[in-house]
Protein backbone atom coordinates (compact mmCIF):
# COMPACT_ATOMS: atom_id res chain seq x y z
CA UNK A 1 0.00 0.00 0.00
CA UNK A 2 1.31 3.72 -0.99
CA UNK A 3 2.73 5.93 1.92
CA UNK A 4 -0.06 7.66 3.71
CA UNK A 5 2.05 11.28 4.12
CA UNK A 6 1.05 14.82 5.44
CA UNK A 7 0.39 15.92 1.13
CA UNK A 8 -1.60 12.89 1.58
CA UNK A 9 -3.44 14.06 4.51
CA UNK A 10 -3.31 18.00 3.25
CA UNK A 11 -5.71 16.80 -0.22
CA UNK A 12 -8.10 14.88 2.03
CA UNK A 13 -8.59 17.70 4.62
CA UNK A 14 -9.03 20.04 0.90
CA UNK A 15 -11.63 17.19 -0.39
CA UNK A 16 -13.32 16.55 3.15
CA UNK A 17 -13.39 20.99 3.75
CA UNK A 18 -11.75 20.03 6.92
CA UNK A 19 -9.45 21.83 9.17
CA UNK A 20 -6.83 20.72 11.84
CA UNK A 21 -4.96 22.62 14.58
CA UNK A 22 -1.02 21.75 14.12
CA UNK A 23 -1.39 19.20 17.16
CA UNK A 24 -4.60 17.53 15.90
CA UNK A 25 -2.93 17.02 12.60
CA UNK A 26 0.22 15.30 14.28
CA UNK A 27 -2.06 12.70 15.55
CA UNK A 28 -4.74 12.59 12.94
CA UNK A 29 -1.52 11.95 10.92
CA UNK A 30 0.22 8.90 13.23
CA UNK A 31 -3.15 7.04 13.60
CA UNK A 32 -4.21 7.41 10.34
CA UNK A 33 -0.69 5.56 9.29
CA UNK A 34 -1.46 3.09 12.25
CA UNK A 35 -4.85 2.55 11.16
CA UNK A 36 -3.57 1.80 6.98
CA UNK A 37 -0.88 -0.42 8.28
CA UNK A 38 -3.47 -2.49 10.18
CA UNK A 39 -5.90 -2.68 7.16
CA UNK A 40 -3.02 -4.16 4.64
CA UNK A 41 -4.05 -7.38 6.13
CA UNK A 42 -7.09 -7.10 3.64
CA UNK A 43 -4.38 -8.23 1.00
CA UNK A 44 -4.93 -11.77 2.45
CA UNK A 45 -8.15 -12.19 1.48
CA UNK A 46 -7.91 -13.59 -2.35
CA UNK A 47 -11.27 -14.99 -3.69
CA UNK A 48 -13.70 -14.18 -6.87
CA UNK A 49 -16.37 -12.87 -4.32
CA UNK A 50 -18.10 -10.17 -6.30
CA UNK A 51 -17.82 -6.40 -4.29
CA UNK A 52 -21.25 -5.43 -4.87
CA UNK A 53 -23.41 -6.21 -1.68
CA UNK A 54 -26.67 -7.55 -2.42
CA UNK A 55 -29.17 -5.32 -0.50
CA UNK A 56 -31.45 -7.52 1.51
CA UNK A 57 -35.44 -6.42 0.04
CA UNK A 58 -35.32 -5.24 -3.46
CA UNK A 59 -35.83 -1.41 -3.46
CA UNK A 60 -39.58 -0.27 -2.60
CA UNK A 61 -40.96 2.81 -3.46
CA UNK A 62 -43.99 4.18 -1.73
CA UNK A 63 -46.80 5.83 -3.62
CA UNK A 64 -45.99 9.51 -5.57
CA UNK A 65 -47.97 11.82 -3.95
CA UNK A 66 -47.41 15.50 -2.88
CA UNK A 67 -47.95 15.69 0.99
CA UNK A 68 -46.75 18.79 2.93
CA UNK A 69 -43.12 18.90 3.41
CA UNK A 70 -41.36 20.87 6.59
CA UNK A 71 -42.64 24.30 6.80
CA UNK A 72 -40.54 27.42 6.44
CA UNK A 73 -40.42 28.55 10.32
CA UNK A 74 -39.88 25.43 11.39
CA UNK A 75 -36.70 24.78 9.07
CA UNK A 76 -35.12 28.05 9.61
CA UNK A 77 -35.58 27.93 12.91
CA UNK A 78 -31.94 26.14 13.12
CA UNK A 79 -30.39 28.36 10.23
CA UNK A 80 -27.39 30.39 11.42
CA UNK A 81 -28.07 33.14 9.81
CA UNK A 82 -31.59 33.98 7.74
CA UNK A 83 -32.79 37.28 5.80
CA UNK A 84 -36.52 37.73 4.11
CA UNK A 85 -37.39 33.92 4.91
CA UNK A 86 -33.93 32.66 3.39
CA UNK A 87 -30.78 31.56 4.42
CA UNK A 88 -27.39 34.26 4.29
CA UNK A 89 -25.08 33.07 3.06
CA UNK A 90 -21.71 35.07 1.68
CA UNK A 91 -21.91 35.10 -2.31
CA UNK A 92 -21.61 31.55 -3.94
CA UNK A 93 -20.46 33.53 -7.56
CA UNK A 94 -17.47 36.18 -7.35
CA UNK A 95 -17.16 37.97 -10.90
CA UNK A 96 -18.69 36.65 -14.26
CA UNK B 1 -41.00 -4.04 52.17
CA UNK B 2 -42.27 -3.01 48.57
CA UNK B 3 -39.97 -3.27 46.01
CA UNK B 4 -38.25 0.09 45.23
CA UNK B 5 -39.84 1.48 41.54
CA UNK B 6 -36.60 1.59 39.94
CA UNK B 7 -35.64 -2.26 40.84
CA UNK B 8 -38.93 -3.51 39.01
CA UNK B 9 -38.58 -4.53 35.66
CA UNK B 10 -40.47 -2.51 32.48
CA UNK B 11 -42.70 -4.79 31.73
CA UNK B 12 -43.79 -5.21 36.16
CA UNK B 13 -44.30 -1.21 36.54
CA UNK B 14 -46.16 -1.40 33.18
CA UNK B 15 -48.21 -4.05 34.77
CA UNK B 16 -48.57 -1.98 37.81
CA UNK B 17 -49.77 1.42 36.42
CA UNK B 18 -52.13 -0.78 34.33
CA UNK B 19 -53.45 -2.26 37.69
CA UNK B 20 -53.60 1.20 39.23
CA UNK B 21 -50.64 0.28 42.05
CA UNK B 22 -48.63 3.36 40.64
CA UNK B 23 -49.39 6.53 38.78
CA UNK B 24 -47.73 7.16 35.78
CA UNK B 25 -46.63 10.85 37.69
CA UNK B 26 -45.54 8.87 40.92
CA UNK B 27 -43.05 6.76 38.15
CA UNK B 28 -41.85 10.23 36.46
CA UNK B 29 -41.02 11.71 39.33
CA UNK B 30 -39.38 9.20 41.03
CA UNK B 31 -37.10 8.66 38.09
CA UNK B 32 -35.95 12.35 37.70
CA UNK B 33 -35.16 12.48 40.72
CA UNK B 34 -32.96 9.53 40.09
CA UNK B 35 -31.47 11.51 37.35
CA UNK B 36 -30.88 14.45 39.55
CA UNK B 37 -29.43 12.92 41.79
CA UNK B 38 -26.80 10.58 40.08
CA UNK B 39 -26.46 12.24 36.45
CA UNK B 40 -23.34 14.79 37.72
CA UNK B 41 -21.63 11.84 38.80
CA UNK B 42 -22.34 9.50 35.88
CA UNK B 43 -22.49 11.78 32.94
CA UNK B 44 -25.33 9.95 31.26
CA UNK B 45 -27.91 12.04 30.14
CA UNK B 46 -26.93 15.48 28.02
CA UNK B 47 -30.72 16.37 28.40
CA UNK B 48 -33.45 15.71 30.99
CA UNK B 49 -36.90 16.50 29.25
CA UNK B 50 -38.60 17.17 32.73
CA UNK B 51 -41.47 19.13 31.58
CA UNK B 52 -42.06 16.97 28.87
CA UNK B 53 -42.30 13.69 30.63
CA UNK B 54 -44.21 15.07 33.05
CA UNK B 55 -46.99 16.18 31.26
CA UNK B 56 -47.23 12.95 29.38
CA UNK B 57 -47.38 11.33 32.68
CA UNK B 58 -50.37 13.70 33.82
CA UNK B 59 -51.42 12.76 30.65
CA UNK B 60 -51.19 9.24 30.92
CA UNK B 61 -53.07 9.06 34.61
CA UNK B 62 -55.88 11.29 32.85
CA UNK B 63 -56.45 8.56 30.28
CA UNK B 64 -56.29 5.92 33.14
CA UNK B 65 -58.89 7.83 34.79
CA UNK B 66 -61.55 8.06 32.16
CA UNK B 67 -60.70 4.74 30.88
CA UNK B 68 -58.90 5.48 27.34
CA UNK B 69 -56.96 2.81 25.91
CA UNK B 70 -53.05 2.64 27.23
CA UNK B 71 -50.19 1.99 24.87
CA UNK B 72 -48.20 -1.11 25.53
CA UNK B 73 -45.20 1.01 27.23
CA UNK B 74 -47.89 2.83 28.90
CA UNK B 75 -45.51 4.73 31.91
CA UNK B 76 -42.78 2.79 31.17
CA UNK B 77 -39.43 5.29 31.41
CA UNK B 78 -37.28 4.99 28.42
CA UNK B 79 -33.64 7.27 27.92
CA UNK B 80 -33.33 8.09 24.18
CA UNK B 81 -29.46 8.12 22.93
CA UNK B 82 -29.32 12.16 21.74
CA UNK B 83 -28.58 11.23 18.09
CA UNK B 84 -32.36 10.35 17.63
CA UNK B 85 -34.70 13.02 16.51
CA UNK B 86 -37.38 14.31 19.37
CA UNK B 87 -39.33 17.32 17.48
CA UNK B 88 -38.48 20.05 19.70
CA UNK B 89 -36.25 18.65 21.77
CA UNK B 90 -31.64 19.23 21.57
CA UNK B 91 -30.11 16.44 19.54
CA UNK B 92 -26.56 17.54 19.45
CA UNK B 93 -24.62 13.87 19.02
CA UNK B 94 -22.95 14.91 21.62
CA UNK B 95 -20.78 17.69 19.18
CA UNK B 96 -19.97 21.14 19.63
CA UNK B 97 -21.65 21.49 16.13
CA UNK B 98 -24.99 20.42 17.16
CA UNK B 99 -24.88 21.90 20.62
CA UNK B 100 -27.86 24.44 19.80
CA UNK B 101 -29.91 22.18 17.11
CA UNK B 102 -33.20 21.33 17.97
CA UNK B 103 -34.78 18.50 16.07
CA UNK B 104 -37.41 19.74 13.73
CA UNK B 105 -39.20 16.26 13.46
CA UNK B 106 -39.54 13.12 15.84
CA UNK B 107 -37.43 10.00 14.44
CA UNK B 108 -39.69 7.32 13.41
CA UNK B 109 -38.85 5.27 16.41
CA UNK B 110 -39.47 7.95 18.94
CA UNK B 111 -43.03 8.48 17.42
CA UNK B 112 -43.77 4.87 17.33
CA UNK B 113 -42.65 5.21 21.56
CA UNK B 114 -44.38 7.96 22.29
CA UNK B 115 -47.84 6.25 20.30
CA UNK B 116 -47.07 3.35 22.98
CA UNK B 117 -47.18 5.97 25.79
CA UNK B 118 -43.80 5.50 26.43
CA UNK B 119 -42.41 7.92 29.23
CA UNK B 120 -39.29 9.95 27.32
CA UNK B 121 -37.12 10.70 30.10
CA UNK B 122 -34.54 12.45 28.69
CA UNK B 123 -31.50 12.27 25.98
CA UNK B 124 -28.41 10.20 26.54
CA UNK B 125 -24.75 10.44 26.14
CA UNK B 126 -22.49 8.98 23.87
CA UNK B 127 -19.14 9.28 21.42
CA UNK B 128 -19.61 12.10 19.38
CA UNK B 129 -21.47 10.80 16.37
CA UNK B 130 -22.00 7.72 17.28
CA UNK B 131 -17.81 7.26 16.65
CA UNK B 132 -16.38 5.48 19.84
CA UNK B 133 -16.23 2.69 22.01
CA UNK B 134 -15.94 4.22 25.28
CA UNK B 135 -17.72 7.25 25.13
CA UNK B 136 -14.82 9.37 26.20
CA UNK B 137 -15.24 11.14 22.57
CA UNK B 138 -17.99 13.78 23.71
CA UNK B 139 -17.87 16.98 22.88
CA UNK B 140 -19.56 17.81 26.51
CA UNK B 141 -17.98 15.00 29.07
CA UNK B 142 -17.65 11.51 29.14
CA UNK B 143 -19.60 9.03 30.64
CA UNK B 144 -18.85 6.79 34.10
CA UNK B 145 -18.77 3.00 34.48
CA UNK B 146 -21.66 2.53 37.07
CA UNK B 147 -19.55 -0.38 38.29
CA UNK B 148 -16.30 1.82 39.03
CA UNK B 149 -16.49 5.19 37.86
CA UNK B 150 -12.86 5.31 36.82
CA UNK B 151 -14.16 2.88 34.25
CA UNK B 152 -15.75 3.45 30.80
CA UNK B 153 -19.39 2.19 30.28
CA UNK B 154 -18.00 1.39 26.75
CA UNK B 155 -19.77 3.32 23.73
CA UNK B 156 -21.08 4.70 21.92
CA UNK B 157 -24.38 4.24 23.50
CA UNK B 158 -22.15 4.57 26.67
CA UNK B 159 -25.04 7.06 28.07
CA UNK B 160 -28.17 4.72 27.55
CA UNK B 161 -26.13 1.57 28.80
CA UNK B 162 -24.84 3.65 31.89
CA UNK B 163 -28.72 4.98 32.69
CA UNK B 164 -29.99 1.79 32.61
CA UNK B 165 -26.95 0.11 34.81
CA UNK B 166 -27.49 2.75 37.33
CA UNK B 167 -31.68 2.23 37.14
CA UNK B 168 -32.31 6.09 36.58
CA UNK B 169 -34.27 4.20 33.41
CA UNK B 170 -35.78 0.97 32.63
CA UNK B 171 -35.07 0.97 29.10
CA UNK B 172 -33.11 3.29 26.77
CA UNK B 173 -32.67 3.43 23.62
CA UNK B 174 -29.43 2.91 21.48
CA UNK B 175 -28.18 2.58 17.73
CA UNK B 176 -25.34 0.15 16.83
CA UNK B 177 -23.26 0.30 13.82
CA UNK B 178 -20.10 -2.03 15.32
CA UNK B 179 -21.39 -2.91 18.67
CA UNK B 180 -22.56 0.62 20.06
CA UNK B 181 -25.50 -1.04 21.41
CA UNK B 182 -24.20 -4.63 22.61
CA UNK B 183 -20.58 -3.33 24.25
CA UNK B 184 -21.58 -1.25 26.44
CA UNK B 185 -24.61 -3.36 27.43
CA UNK B 186 -21.72 -5.95 28.26
CA UNK B 187 -19.51 -3.43 30.31
CA UNK B 188 -22.15 -1.83 32.59
CA UNK B 189 -23.78 -5.35 33.06
CA UNK B 190 -27.43 -4.64 31.50
CA UNK B 191 -29.24 -6.32 28.54
CA UNK B 192 -28.45 -4.74 24.64
CA UNK B 193 -30.00 -6.20 21.17
CA UNK B 194 -29.03 -4.71 17.58
CA UNK B 195 -32.07 -6.38 15.67
CA UNK B 196 -31.72 -7.55 12.16
CA UNK B 197 -30.64 -4.55 9.92
CA UNK B 198 -33.88 -3.32 8.79
CA UNK B 199 -36.04 -4.33 11.36
CA UNK B 200 -36.20 -0.90 12.68
CA UNK B 201 -36.15 2.54 11.39
CA UNK B 202 -33.53 4.71 10.64
CA UNK B 203 -35.61 7.83 9.66
CA UNK B 204 -34.67 10.40 12.59
CA UNK B 205 -31.41 8.79 13.71
CA UNK B 206 -28.49 10.68 12.56
CA UNK B 207 -26.68 8.58 10.09
CA UNK B 208 -23.21 7.20 10.18
CA UNK B 209 -22.91 4.22 8.50
CA UNK B 210 -25.99 3.92 6.55
CA UNK B 211 -25.54 0.14 5.40
CA UNK B 212 -24.74 -0.70 9.41
CA UNK B 213 -26.64 1.17 11.93
CA UNK B 214 -29.78 -0.08 13.79
CA UNK B 215 -31.38 1.88 16.60
CA UNK B 216 -32.03 -1.10 19.24
CA UNK B 217 -33.21 -1.63 23.11
CA UNK B 218 -31.00 -1.98 25.94
CA UNK B 219 -32.83 -2.93 29.07
CA UNK B 220 -32.25 -4.59 32.61
CA UNK B 221 -33.76 -8.03 31.30
CA UNK B 222 -34.56 -9.51 27.82
CA UNK B 223 -38.45 -9.67 28.66
CA UNK B 224 -37.88 -5.77 28.41
CA UNK B 225 -35.95 -5.76 25.28
CA UNK B 226 -38.76 -7.80 23.40
CA UNK B 227 -41.50 -5.63 24.83
CA UNK B 228 -39.41 -2.74 23.30
CA UNK B 229 -39.18 -4.78 20.08
CA UNK B 230 -42.51 -5.31 19.40
CA UNK B 231 -42.97 -1.51 19.68
CA UNK B 232 -39.90 -0.76 17.57
CA UNK B 233 -40.13 -2.89 15.18
CA UNK B 234 -42.49 -1.84 12.70
CA UNK B 235 -41.88 -1.26 8.99
CA UNK B 236 -41.90 2.67 7.74
CA UNK B 237 -42.32 4.11 4.41
CA UNK B 238 -39.81 6.83 5.09
CA UNK B 239 -36.59 4.95 5.67
CA UNK B 240 -36.46 2.67 2.54
CA UNK B 241 -34.09 -0.06 4.06
CA UNK B 242 -36.84 -1.08 6.79
CA UNK B 243 -38.56 -4.33 6.27
CA UNK B 244 -41.86 -4.34 5.09
CA UNK B 245 -43.71 -6.84 7.07
CA UNK B 246 -43.91 -6.50 10.74
CA UNK B 247 -42.25 -8.57 13.25
CA UNK B 248 -43.80 -11.70 14.95
CA UNK B 249 -45.03 -11.72 18.23
CA UNK B 250 -42.03 -12.59 21.08
CA UNK B 251 -43.41 -15.57 22.61
CA UNK B 252 -40.88 -15.90 25.25
CA UNK B 253 -40.34 -19.38 27.74
CA UNK B 254 -37.93 -20.45 30.01
CA UNK B 255 -37.66 -23.92 28.14
CA UNK B 256 -35.40 -23.91 25.07
CA UNK B 257 -36.14 -26.04 21.99
CA UNK B 258 -33.52 -28.42 21.46
CA UNK B 259 -30.66 -26.34 19.06
CA UNK B 260 -27.32 -26.61 17.96
CA UNK B 261 -25.10 -23.40 18.77
CA UNK B 262 -22.18 -22.75 16.71
CA UNK B 263 -18.87 -21.21 18.29
CA UNK B 264 -15.84 -20.27 16.46
CA UNK B 265 -13.46 -21.83 18.84
CA UNK B 266 -10.35 -21.40 16.59
CA UNK B 267 -11.06 -17.42 16.16
CA UNK B 268 -11.62 -17.06 19.77
CA UNK B 269 -8.04 -18.13 20.49
CA UNK B 270 -6.39 -15.96 22.61
CA UNK B 271 -8.98 -15.22 24.07
CA UNK B 272 -7.89 -13.66 28.10
CA UNK B 273 -7.88 -16.51 30.73
CA UNK B 274 -10.86 -14.68 32.65
CA UNK B 275 -13.12 -14.21 29.64
CA UNK B 276 -12.46 -17.39 27.98
CA UNK B 277 -13.82 -18.96 31.50
CA UNK B 278 -16.59 -17.26 31.57
CA UNK B 279 -17.18 -17.77 27.92
CA UNK B 280 -16.85 -21.94 29.06
CA UNK B 281 -19.72 -21.38 31.70
CA UNK B 282 -22.25 -19.60 29.56
CA UNK B 283 -21.37 -22.56 27.01
CA UNK B 284 -22.20 -24.64 29.93
CA UNK B 285 -25.23 -22.89 30.75
CA UNK B 286 -26.47 -23.83 27.39
CA UNK B 287 -25.80 -27.63 27.45
CA UNK B 288 -27.90 -27.99 30.30
CA UNK B 289 -30.95 -26.08 28.50
CA UNK B 290 -29.99 -28.77 26.23
CA UNK B 291 -28.17 -27.29 23.36
CA UNK B 292 -25.66 -28.84 21.52
CA UNK B 293 -21.90 -27.16 20.58
CA UNK B 294 -20.44 -28.10 17.30
CA UNK B 295 -17.40 -25.63 15.83
CA UNK B 296 -17.76 -23.53 12.88
CA UNK B 297 -15.24 -22.38 10.50
CA UNK B 298 -15.54 -18.23 11.21
CA UNK B 299 -11.70 -17.33 10.43
CA UNK B 300 -12.50 -14.50 7.96
CA UNK B 301 -13.47 -12.87 10.57
CA UNK B 302 -10.35 -11.77 11.73
CA UNK B 303 -10.70 -9.45 8.73
CA UNK B 304 -13.63 -7.85 10.10
CA UNK B 305 -12.31 -5.05 11.97
CA UNK B 306 -10.07 -3.90 8.91
CA UNK B 307 -13.22 -4.57 6.77
CA UNK B 308 -15.44 -2.45 8.88
CA UNK B 309 -13.76 1.03 9.60
CA UNK B 310 -13.20 1.07 5.53
CA UNK B 311 -17.08 0.97 5.03
CA UNK B 312 -18.05 2.53 8.13
CA UNK B 313 -15.54 5.63 7.87
CA UNK B 314 -16.12 5.68 3.96
CA UNK B 315 -20.17 5.90 4.68
CA UNK B 316 -19.47 7.97 7.29
CA UNK B 317 -17.59 10.51 5.28
CA UNK B 318 -20.54 10.92 3.35
CA UNK B 319 -22.45 10.95 5.62
CA UNK B 320 -21.03 13.54 7.62
CA UNK B 321 -20.71 16.14 4.79
CA UNK B 322 -24.60 17.73 5.65
CA UNK B 323 -22.62 19.34 8.27
CA UNK B 324 -21.66 22.46 6.42
CA UNK B 325 -22.45 25.11 8.53
CA UNK B 326 -24.55 26.71 6.00
CA UNK B 327 -28.50 25.39 7.09
CA UNK B 328 -28.16 24.05 10.59
CA UNK B 329 -25.78 23.75 13.29
CA UNK B 330 -22.89 26.04 14.54
CA UNK B 331 -21.60 28.43 11.59
CA UNK B 332 -17.90 29.78 12.28
CA UNK B 333 -18.20 33.49 13.05
CA UNK B 334 -15.48 34.88 11.60
CA UNK B 335 -15.80 32.63 8.06
CA UNK B 336 -16.03 35.03 5.41
CA UNK B 337 -16.51 32.85 2.19
CA UNK B 338 -18.69 29.87 1.70
CA UNK B 339 -15.20 27.64 1.74
CA UNK B 340 -14.03 29.13 4.89
CA UNK B 341 -17.65 28.32 6.38
CA UNK B 342 -17.87 24.54 5.28
CA UNK B 343 -13.63 24.45 6.33
CA UNK B 344 -13.97 26.63 9.68
CA UNK B 345 -17.33 25.37 11.24
CA UNK B 346 -16.27 21.43 10.37
CA UNK B 347 -12.85 22.30 11.35
CA UNK B 348 -14.28 23.66 14.95
CA UNK B 349 -17.37 21.61 15.23
CA UNK B 350 -15.65 18.36 14.53
CA UNK B 351 -14.40 16.13 17.32
CA UNK B 352 -10.66 14.58 16.56
CA UNK B 353 -12.08 10.74 16.03
CA UNK B 354 -14.66 12.16 14.02
CA UNK B 355 -12.05 14.02 12.47
CA UNK B 356 -10.38 11.10 11.72
CA UNK B 357 -12.78 8.98 10.42
CA UNK B 358 -13.95 11.22 8.02
CA UNK B 359 -10.54 11.66 6.50
CA UNK B 360 -10.03 7.95 6.38
CA UNK B 361 -13.25 7.66 4.89
CA UNK B 362 -12.38 9.82 2.18
CA UNK B 363 -9.18 8.51 2.01
CA UNK B 364 -10.54 4.92 0.46
CA UNK B 365 -12.72 6.36 -1.63
CA UNK B 366 -10.53 8.45 -3.46
CA UNK B 367 -9.22 7.92 -6.70
CA UNK B 368 -6.79 5.78 -7.06
CA UNK B 369 -7.31 4.19 -4.03
CA UNK B 370 -10.73 3.20 -4.00
CA UNK B 371 -10.03 -0.11 -5.70
CA UNK B 372 -7.04 -1.26 -3.16
CA UNK B 373 -9.52 -0.12 -0.09
CA UNK B 374 -13.38 0.29 -0.78
CA UNK B 375 -14.18 -2.14 -3.55
CA UNK B 376 -11.48 -4.81 -1.53
CA UNK B 377 -13.78 -4.57 2.09
CA UNK B 378 -16.73 -4.99 -0.07
CA UNK B 379 -15.56 -8.33 -1.38
CA UNK B 380 -14.43 -9.04 2.05
CA UNK B 381 -17.89 -8.35 3.31
CA UNK B 382 -19.64 -10.38 1.41
CA UNK B 383 -16.93 -13.42 2.47
CA UNK B 384 -18.02 -12.57 5.55
CA UNK B 385 -22.31 -13.05 4.96
CA UNK B 386 -21.61 -16.04 3.04
CA UNK B 387 -19.12 -17.32 5.87
CA UNK B 388 -22.47 -16.93 7.96
CA UNK B 389 -24.66 -18.38 5.64
CA UNK B 390 -22.57 -21.75 5.99
CA UNK B 391 -21.90 -21.53 9.42
CA UNK B 392 -26.38 -21.33 10.07
CA UNK B 393 -26.50 -24.17 7.85
CA UNK B 394 -25.09 -26.27 10.72
CA UNK B 395 -26.76 -24.10 13.49
CA UNK B 396 -29.49 -22.18 14.87
CA UNK B 397 -27.37 -19.58 16.46
CA UNK B 398 -23.86 -18.66 17.24
CA UNK B 399 -22.25 -17.76 20.62
CA UNK B 400 -19.78 -15.57 21.63
CA UNK B 401 -18.14 -13.21 24.03
CA UNK B 402 -19.15 -9.49 23.79
CA UNK B 403 -15.95 -8.06 24.20
CA UNK B 404 -11.91 -9.00 24.39
CA UNK B 405 -12.48 -7.05 27.74
CA UNK B 406 -14.47 -6.05 30.81
CA UNK B 407 -14.28 -2.35 31.15
CA UNK B 408 -11.34 -0.14 30.70
CA UNK B 409 -10.06 2.51 32.57
CA UNK B 410 -10.86 5.98 31.44
CA UNK B 411 -7.47 7.26 29.21
CA UNK B 412 -5.67 3.97 29.38
CA UNK B 413 -6.59 3.25 25.71
CA UNK B 414 -4.32 5.10 23.16
CA UNK B 415 -3.57 3.06 20.18
CA UNK B 416 -6.19 3.61 17.53
CA UNK B 417 -6.18 -0.44 16.71
CA UNK B 418 -6.49 -1.08 19.99
CA UNK B 419 -9.59 0.49 20.77
CA UNK B 420 -10.90 -0.41 17.37
CA UNK B 421 -10.44 -4.25 18.20
CA UNK B 422 -12.51 -3.80 21.27
CA UNK B 423 -15.31 -4.46 18.49
CA UNK B 424 -13.53 -7.47 17.41
CA UNK B 425 -16.62 -9.79 18.40
CA UNK B 426 -19.60 -7.45 17.86
CA UNK B 427 -18.87 -6.13 14.18
CA UNK B 428 -19.58 -8.97 12.34
CA UNK B 429 -22.86 -8.63 13.14
CA UNK B 430 -23.17 -5.29 11.20
CA UNK B 431 -21.09 -6.38 8.40
CA UNK B 432 -24.13 -9.01 7.58
CA UNK B 433 -26.87 -7.36 9.08
CA UNK B 434 -27.38 -10.14 11.83
CA UNK B 435 -29.30 -10.14 14.96
CA UNK B 436 -27.32 -9.76 17.91
CA UNK B 437 -27.62 -10.09 21.78
CA UNK B 438 -25.62 -9.07 24.87
CA UNK B 439 -26.86 -10.81 27.85
CA UNK B 440 -25.18 -10.38 31.41
CA UNK B 441 -22.87 -13.41 32.02
CA UNK B 442 -21.37 -12.81 35.60
CA UNK B 443 -18.65 -10.91 36.86
CA UNK B 444 -14.45 -10.99 36.06
CA UNK B 445 -12.35 -11.43 39.36
CA UNK B 446 -12.62 -7.44 39.63
CA UNK B 447 -16.03 -7.58 39.96
CA UNK B 448 -16.76 -6.01 36.71
CA UNK B 449 -19.45 -7.31 34.78
CA UNK B 450 -19.16 -9.65 31.50
CA UNK B 451 -21.46 -10.48 28.50
CA UNK B 452 -22.60 -13.35 26.40
CA UNK B 453 -23.20 -12.52 22.84
CA UNK B 454 -25.82 -14.86 20.69
CA UNK B 455 -25.90 -14.13 17.02
CA UNK B 456 -29.19 -15.40 14.75
CA UNK B 457 -29.09 -15.98 11.09
CA UNK B 458 -30.99 -12.89 8.97
CA UNK B 459 -34.63 -11.68 10.65
CA UNK B 460 -34.05 -14.53 13.30
CA UNK B 461 -34.73 -11.73 15.59
CA UNK B 462 -37.03 -13.67 18.21
CA UNK B 463 -35.23 -16.47 18.17
CA UNK B 464 -32.66 -14.83 19.42
CA UNK B 465 -34.73 -13.19 22.27
CA UNK B 466 -35.79 -16.57 22.75
CA UNK B 467 -32.63 -17.96 23.42
CA UNK B 468 -31.44 -14.54 25.43
CA UNK B 469 -34.25 -15.17 27.62
CA UNK B 470 -33.93 -19.24 28.49
CA UNK B 471 -30.42 -18.28 29.13
CA UNK B 472 -30.83 -15.59 31.39
CA UNK B 473 -33.80 -17.25 33.45
CA UNK B 474 -31.43 -20.38 33.87
CA UNK B 475 -28.56 -17.73 35.63
CA UNK B 476 -29.57 -14.48 36.87
CA UNK B 477 -26.61 -12.47 36.47
CA UNK B 478 -28.28 -9.58 36.60
CA UNK B 479 -27.21 -7.14 39.19
CA UNK B 480 -27.93 -3.69 40.47
CA UNK B 481 -24.47 -2.13 40.73
CA UNK B 482 -23.98 -1.02 44.59
CA UNK B 483 -24.03 2.60 44.86
CA UNK B 484 -27.45 2.71 42.84
CA UNK B 485 -29.66 0.24 44.86
CA UNK B 486 -31.28 2.46 47.04
CA UNK B 487 -32.93 5.81 46.47
CA UNK B 488 -31.66 8.80 46.34
CA UNK B 489 -31.06 10.63 49.50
Amino acid sequence: MPAFTKETLDHLKALSRIECSAEEEKDVLSSLQRVLSYMEQLETFSSETPPSLETFEKNRMRPDFVQPTLPRETFLANAPDQVGGMIRIPPAIKEL
Amino acid sequence: MKKPIHLLSATELHRAFLEKELSAVEIASHFLKRIEQYNPTLGAFLSVLEPRALKKAQELDQKRKTGQPLGKLAAVPIAIKDNMHIEGELTTCASRFLTNYRAPFSATAIRLLEEADALLLGKTNLDEFAMGSSNENSAFFPVSNPWDLKRTPGGSSGGSAAAVAARLSLIATGSDTGGSIRQPAGFSGVVGFKPTYGRVSRYGLVAFGSSLDQIGPFSTCVEDAALAMEVLGAPCPLDATSLSFPPEPYPLSKTMEPITIGVPFHFLEGLKPEIRKNFDAALDTFRSLGAKIIEVDLDVLRLSIATYYILATAEASTNLARFDGIRFGVRAKEAKTLEEIYVQSRGAGFGREVKKRILLGTYVLSAGYKDAYYKKAQQVRNGIIQAFDTAFEACDALVLPVSPSSAFIRGSIHDPIEMYLQDIFTVPANLAGLPAISVPSGFDPEGLPLGIQIYGPRLADVSVLKYAFAYEQATSHTQVPPLYQGDPA
